[in-house]
Order: structure tokens, then C-alpha cells, then sequence
């Protein structure tokens, strides 16, 4: 399953998505808005998605998780918007028959999305807004 | 031809725009479309990063953009 929605996120009803009679566990990923960054203190931030690529990176993303590691199932949520500190940002869910694999597909997942799914964070301090820088490619 | 153009996260902002029709010479190229932008927006010129996506990818810079193509504009994503 992957989502790109304003509203918060049933993690309960994900958990039970990806389960399977033949998965022995499920790990998941949690991102959340952090009250701070950089050594300013953050009051809200924004995010922003170009949502129809959103989608097709992430479908690609979680194909190649499955395909990589052998895992059963994976679920990425990833929220847009006005949001809180403490709000739920994305939820990432993995069933496996086994937890290394689980661990190892949930990590490549959260680290591919910071890569190249069409996202922007805009936090905003006290000294004003800011655009969080994403990381540099090759 | 025209190409649509759009533009994300803080690049909206340097532009002032979601999107835009631009007029270009038949047969552009990724790469000389994203100098094009450049030369347009100071901005984004200065910027170290600029990425393109057309019709949803990352293409090779060679990749010539037809006029149905939807081309979008943003700096590296940062989401997460």
C-alpha cells in the first residue's frame, strides 16, 4: 500500500495490512516532526508533494524492497500539509518471515524516499521559515 | 513548441509560480531546458542543485522533451 495523504495515519490499520499468516514480524519507521533542527526550535512545519510522482516513486520503491529482500509486504504512508511537532510525518510497515530481512527492506525504504520521492519540508522557527535542505546527489 | 512547465517546494517560491507554458526550440534537450530555466530565474541559477523530472523521472540529461511532456522543477526533495 502506498498513500500520500493530508489526514493522519491509521498505523493500527496498516500493521494489520501487511501482516500475513506467513510473516513472523513487522518493523516499522515512525517519522515525526522534531521540535528542533539545526539548533533553531521549530514550531510547525509544512510539506509540500508533487503528488502524482510521489506515487510512482514510491510504488517503484516498494517493488524494489520486496524484490531485494525477499519480504512479504511493505506500507509507506507519507502525510502533507500543516503539521505539529509530534504530528506523524510517514509510517513505513514491513512483514517478513524473518526480522533481519524486515530491518534491512524497512531501511532501504526510508532511505530511498529521502532520495528521490518528491517531497519538500518547510519548517517554520522563530527567526522565520525555512526549506529543509535535501541531500546532494551525484 | 510549448512545454509545460512546473515547479515545487521552494522553487515555486523563486518563481512565483506553480507552472508556466514556455516556448522552446523543437528537439530540447533535459539539460538545455534546465539551463533555459536558469537563465529565466536568478534563483534557481544560484542554486547548486536544480532537478528535472519529466513526466515523473529522473531522465539522462540528454533526454529530449516532447511537447506533450509534463517537466518539473525542484530542488533536492527532503522528505521523510
Amino acid at each position: 500500500m502506498i498513500k500520500i495523504q493530508r489526514e493522519d495515519i491509521d498505523i493500527e490499520g496498516i500493521l494489520e495490512s501487511v501482516k500475513s499468516p506467513a510473516s513472523g514480524g513487522v518493523v516499522t519507521f515512525l517519522g515525526t516532526v522534531r521540535d528542533n533542527a539545526k539548533g533553531r526550535s521549530v514550531a510547525k512545519m509544512s510539506i509540500e508533494v508533487y503528488e502524482a510522482m510521489a506515487v510512482t516513486q514510491l510504488e517503484a520503491i516498494r517493488s524494489e524492497a520486496l524484490e531485494k529482500f525477499g519480504v512479504h509486504e511493505a506500507a509507506v504512508i507519507h502525510r502533507y500539509g500543516d503539521l505539529e511537532v509530534g504530528d506523524n510525518i510517514v509510517f513505513i510497515a514491513v512483514a517478513a518471515g524473518h526480522r533481519e530481512e524486515a530491518f534491512k527492506a524497512c531501511k532501504y525504504v526510508i532511505d530511498e524516499l529521502k532520495q528521490r520521492v518528491p517531497i519538500w519540508k518547510k519548517e517554520t522557527t522563530p527567526e522565520g521559515e525555512f526549506w529543509v535542505e535535501g541531500e546532494k546527489h551525484e | 513548441m510549448e512545454i509545460n512547465i512546473r515547479y515545487f517546494g521552494q522553487f515555486r517560491e523563486f518563481t512565483g509560480k506553480r507552472e508556466e507554458t514556455l516556448e522552446v526550440k523543437q528537439g530540447i534537450t533535459v539539460e538545455e531546458m534546465r539551463e533555459y530555466v536558469r537563465g529565466i530565474y536568478p534563483k534557481i541559477a544560484a542554486k547548486e542543485e536544480v532537478l528535472v523530472a519529466v513526466n515523473g523521472n529522473f531522465g539522462p540529461l540528454d533526454q529530449v522533451i516532447e511537447a506533450s511532456d509534463e517537466v518539473a522543477f525542484f530542488p533536492p526533495v527532503s522528505g521523510g
